[in-house]
């Protein structure tokens, strides 16, 4: 028991360590250089995208969107250019 | 212990099944599922919902069992009523402490609490990834606090467990290991 419960642990942090996938870097600007949040979410409808919601993840804009086929998008914009730095399909 | 069968050591006493193999494995693979799920948050997104999906199966299989399972794994055998439990309680706070061969009152009680906070984190989990949900702020707050509130619980149950074992004289660590507890004798010679 006590051997499966450490084997346990050590898989959780393995996967926490090694799998990270959190985007989180999309400028080194500072925040005074931001555009607003709304410049993201427009971005994102102009690209086809039913806008969810959007929040500050790391230096980047992180956009929920669905397509138009209903699939669900996490869209990550560089918050000073509006560049989409990462699409990750949830 | 002792497999030598040394004539000086007391007979082992004698226990009684109690917690049946399908609840044991579930209550073990819950608390696993439960850890990965609260390392793997904001980290890795698939181990996160893998682990996920396995905590909410085995809450649907834990309340379906609360209902067609053996004695001690029922609801009607251990939910008590309000009264029952907040004597329960101030007898506790006393140090003082009725045996039970199933759940205490107190034990039972966190059962019902964490399975209920297990079912809301977990579908509120399961909305996220889905179009009707995905994105909804209320979902996302609901699944956060609920998800806090397990790992609080949680650890107040393993506190709850050791001050059982303490104050009761008996570990009960193996009997969710075994299934097997101190026979109701045994129980009342120790008092």
């Amino acid at each position: 028991m006590r051997a499966a419960i450490c084997i346990g642990v050590t898989m959780v942090f393995m996967s926490a360590g090694a799998l990270a996938d959190g985007f989180k870097n999309c400028t080194k600007e500072p925040k005074a250089s931001w555009q607003p949040a709304t410049a993201a979410e427009a971005a994102a409808t102009a690209a086809g995208y039913e806008v969810r919601k959007s929040k500050v993840e790391g230096s980047c804009y992180e956009v929920y969107g669905v397509n138009k086929q209903g699939k669900l998008f996490e869209l990550f914009y560089n918050p000073v250019d509006l560049k989409l730095m990462h699409t990750k399909a949830k | 212990m002792s497999t030598s069968g040394d004539a000086r050591l007391p007979a082992p006493p004698a226990t009684v099944a109690v917690w049946d193999l399908p609840l044991r494995l579930c209550h073990w693979a819950l608390a696993a599922s439960v850890l990965v799920a609260w390392f793997s948050a904001n980290v890795d997104d698939a181990v996160h919902e893998i682990s996920g999906y396995v905590a909410l199966s085995l809450v649907a299989f834990r309340i379906l069992w609360g209902f067609v399972g053996p004695r001690y794994a029922r609801f009607r055998d251990f939910v008590p009523t309000p009264r029952v439990l907040l004597r329960y309680l101030s007898d506790l706070a006393q140090g003082r402490t009725t045996l039970y061969l199933g759940h205490n009152p107190a034990g039972a009680a966190m059962t019902v609490l964490l399975l209920v906070l297990l079912a809301i984190a977990t579908i509120t989990g399961w909305m996220q990834l889905t179009r009707r949900f995905f994105g909804v702020t209320w979902v996302e707050m609901v699944h956060t606090y609920s998800s806090n509130l397990v790992l609080v619980l949680a650890i107040v149950h393993v506190l709850g467990v050791l001050l059982m074992c303490w104050l009761q004289k008996e570990n009960l660590v193996p009997a969710m290991i075994t299934g097997r507890k101190r026979a109701a004798s045994e129980h009342k010679e120790d008092g």
